[in-house]
């Protein structure tokens, strides 16, 4: 392992002629690879406006077209700092692809930017409406412990994986219905995006997906841990 | 213009490779025995000297314990690791190993990349030998399931070696390379790659577009210790009760251990084709071990070993999305991919017949040498994108894992984290990284520690962002950057397990005393050696004929071998090694129905001696 030498820096001028690059991948003039700006964001690396809604056979296009030109393959027999740039760039490509591909990562990504997805913010919160049946799908998770431990006759045993499979089937569900909600309000974050909405009413948008995060996350793991427990119930 | 070459660092076998630009094709280099396939056999000749490949493997039999096979197992790992390849392997590993495991080799000592640097040195003198000119860059492939250490220790070995190693290629991968320019075909294809110690899954999306063809890694999965090796031992392990049966404890003979295992991967060689194998070894009381063995028997074995493919096959294709029917092709790798069972564990699987056209052995190498000419800018409109085999993580509060670069992630990748201090005037901040899928950092393979180092002033203001990268070759490489100051920091990684660079320093210049022999000087003391072993060999069954059945030797036979002999130490006057090899064979050839005889006694002697049991 070894620490790379060269510092991005925030200046847009190209580091070997010194002509203005306006943030491009490389210089218009001499063509040589530059630097990630600091902070460059994943939507601006493809070219791409900050909205949630993204074609994605475009966005493969866009990142095959951008593989072919920032690959390491193109710079093994350069200068050593060029290399360590295609290097940074080409990570950045694939970390970008990789994370605005899924609809749900986008969104993550994007209250990040918007500095709202820091340690403490991001929490699993519970749906009140959910409450009940939480406690009772505990229940039959403790009960279904404790019998395959205490050796539970297979009626038993079956019943509570029945039961099981039931809760997992409306937890799914659930989850189909909050990805809907979460693609409901990221169109309406692109609404506000074309008409110009001022900053507090995005603020207010993005609130509202950090809060469908929030869900999202704690009944995703519901379904996680149920899918789990039933895999250990086969083997 | 210095050639850049591929370069296959195998379990069993090693090869090297490069683009024909003529023909625009892939070529492996044959080496001194006409044969491309370089046994990755490594021995230490009393004399000091190195002797690797076919030589090597010979000395397996007469000089085990100067001798080494399968090192691949051993790279990048620590003494712990290696526990259970211990109990099957005859490692000798030195009892002061501490992070990196030194092994013995008669009465010297040396780590794994040290070990494979000797088989990339004879590989890189073939390609010298071969161009007339000097090969000093390479592209080496590894296992897709290789971790961090064990693609480090691969290219140190290359450093050792005197390479330049430019990239290291996944094996699927680069099968996948030389299939896919081979065959034309674009769309989903599997690469089940089950080699000599290593089985690797890949599933890949070829794809043409304007600028090229895209080869794009959507998943890998495998075992760095699955191989023919545990084919290997687990009929061993049938041939050593069998054998104990008959009076013999293997454990009391390491000296027939090697010839067991000789015999009995021959019989599984066979046992690729025939429905039966037949074992005949003689043993050290007398009596023989002789064991035909079904393929049925053999399936029933093997079964277990074949099944533990399984598993990487299954979560690879769940990583990618897809089911084994969304898969277009299926493409077999690696020397274990000739057996039955394996070949139609795949074909029921997939519900497909795989591809096997192009040789297993060979098809590694031969991408390899593409992705070589890739770097060289020859070939421009083929493009590789690959995927880290293991998440990436780092240690947090309670012994968990935070994992900040999933698996399966395209290379380069990256993940940056915000670090500060939590008490006044604290110097440095403790960094764990790690790779691996589990929750806990006990469970996940250390990759470095090392400690940021602060600036002193109150809790919480320091603000260091630590960047961790993965470049095009799977390997990580961390820096830190000061956001308050502006400073980059430089940080000092101590890998957890193999070389820091001061070692691989010391162990260039210890090197020098070794450097290499010319290349026809090495091969001309390599078969000068085994001429020796021949015609000792040759004297010794012509005495033992005399003794036990005098008169058997026909006259022909005598002058066929007599004639042998003479030319063959004719031969050994000159310096020309091709020349005293060719002698060699003729005269092994003379002696083979010789050879044949006392096999038959012995065996003879073995079932007269069971009759006398019964009676």
């Amino acid at each position: 392992m070894s620490a790379p030498s060269i510092t991005a820096t925030t200046s847009a001028t190209c580091w070997s002629c010194s002509a203005a690059t306006g943030g491009a991948h490389f210089c218009p003039a001499c063509g040589k690879i530059q630097p990630l700006p600091r902070g460059a964001d994943y939507f601006g690396f493809f070219g791409l406006p900050q909205k949630l809604a993204i074609d994605l056979p475009d966005l493969e296009q866009r990142f095959h077209s951008l593989s072919w030109k920032l690959h390491p393959d193109n710079f093994v027999r350069a200068s050593e700092d060029e290399r360590q740039l295609s290097l940074d760039r080409s990570s950045q490509l694939n970390d970008a692809y990789r994370t605005l591909q899924n609809p749900v990562a986008r969104v993550e990504y994007l209250l990040g930017l918007a500095g709202m997805r820091k340690e403490g913010q991001k929490k699993q919160q519970a749906p009140p409406e959910l409450l009940e049946e939480v406690f009772e799908l505990n229940e039959s998770l403790d009960e279904l412990r404790d019998a395959r431990e205490s050796g539970g006759s297979a009626a038993t045993m079956a019943g509570l994986r029945e039961k099981l499979e039931t809760a997992q089937h409306k937890f799914e569900s659930l989850l189909v219905d909050v990805d809907k909600e979460l693609s409901r309000v990221s169109s309406e974050w692109d609404r506000a995006l074309d008409s110009g909405a001022d900053d507090a009413a995005r603020k207010k948008i993005m609130e509202r997906m950090n809060e469908i995060l929030n869900r999202r996350s704690y009944v995703r793991n519901l379904v996680n841990g149920v899918r789990q427990e039933l895999v250990t119930g086969d083997s | 213009m210095a050639r850049t070459v591929g370069i296959d660092l195998g379990t069993t076998y090693s090869l090297i490779a490069y683009q024909d630009k003529r023909e625009g094709r892939p070529k492996c280099i044959p080496g001194p025995y006409g044969t491309p396939l370089c046994p990755s056999v490594v021995s230490v000749d009393p004399n000091g000297s190195i002797i690797v490949g076919e030589p090597a493997r010979r000395r397996l039999l007469t000089q085990p314990e100067r001798t080494i096979y399968s090192v691949k197992r051993l790279m990048g790992r620590g003494p712990a690791d290696v526990q259970n390849e211990l109990k099957i392997f005859p490692f000798r590993i030195d009892p002061a190993s501490s992070n990196v495991i030194r092994v013995r080799l008669g009465d010297r000592v040396f780590t794994p990349p040290e070990i494979s640097a000797f088989i990339l040195r004879e590989l890189k003198s073939w390609a010298d030998e071969y161009f007339q000119d000097v090969v000093d860059r390479a592209v080496v492939t590894v296992p897709a399931y290789f971790n961090d250490a064990q693609r480090q220790a691969t290219r140190d070995a290359g450093r050792l070696a005197g390479l330049e190693v430019l990239r290291l290629v996944n094996e699927p991968t680069a099968a996948a390379l030389a299939y896919g320019l081979h065959e034309k075909k674009r769309g989903r294809v599997a690469v089940y790659d089950f080699g000599g110690g290593t089985f690797d899954i890949s599933i890949l999306k070829l794809i043409s577009t304007t600028d090229g063809d895209i080869y794009q890694v959507l998943s890998t999965n495998g075992d760095t210790h699955l191989g023919g090796d545990d084919i290997d031992n687990a009929l061993q392990a049938v041939a050593r009760e069998e054998i104990r049966a008959r009076g013999v404890d293997l454990d009391t003979h390491p000296e027939v251990v090697q010839e067991v295992r000789k015999a009995l991967i021959a019989a599984k060689h066979e046992l690729s084709d025939a429905d039966k194998a037949t074992v005949k070894l003689p043993l050290p009381n007398g009596g023989v071990y002789f064991r035909e063995i079904k393929r049925a028997e053999y399936d029933k074995w093997i079964r277990p070993i074949v099944d533990r493919t399984m598993a990487p096959v299954r979560q690879a294709l769940g990583d990618a999305k897809l089911t084994p029917a969304e898969i277009e092709e299926v493409v077999l790798v690696g020397g274990s991919t000739r057996v039955p069972l394996v070949r139609r564990t795949v074909e029921e699987f997939f519900g497909r017949t795989p591809h096997a056209e192009l040789n297993p052995d060979e098809v590694v190498a031969l991408g390899a040498a593409v992705q070589a000419d890739i770097l060289e800018g020859g070939v421009k409109d083929m493009l590789l994108l690959d995927v880290t085999p293991l998440s990436l993580g780092i240690e947090t509060m309670g012994g968990v894992v935070a994992k900040i670069i999933p698996r399966n992630s395209t290379i380069p990748a990256s993940a940056q984290e915000m670090f500060t201090t939590g008490v006044e005037n604290q110097t440095g901040i403790d960094i764990h990284v790690l790779q691996g899928e589990r929750e806990l950092a006990k469970d996940c393979r250390s990759l470095a520690r090392f400690q940021l180092k602060v600036p002193p002033g109150p809790a919480g203001l320091a603000r260091i962002e630590v960047k961790y990268l993965i470049d095009a070759s799977g390997i990580l490489q961390v820096s830190a950057h000061d956001l308050r100051t502006g400073e980059q920091h430089s940080i000092e990684v101590q890998p957890s397990y193999g070389l820091d660079d001061a070692e691989v320093e010391r162990i260039l210049e210890e090197s020098i005393e070794y450097a290499e022999q010319d290349f026809s000087e090495r091969q001309l003391i390599e078969a000068r050696n085994e001429a020796e072993t021949v015609l000792n060999a040759t004297e010794k069954a012509l005495a033992r004929e005399q003794n036990e059945a005098p008169g058997e030797l026909s006259d022909d036979e005598r002058r066929a071998i007599d004639g042998a002999v003479a030319a063959l130490r004719e031969a050994l006057a000159g310096r020309d090694y091709k020349l005293v090899r060719q002698f060699v064979d003729v005269l092994n050839q003379a002696t083979t129905p010789l050879a044949e005889r006392m096999m038959n006694r012995a065996l003879a002697t073995a079932f007269e001696g069971k009759q006398l049991d019964k009676v």
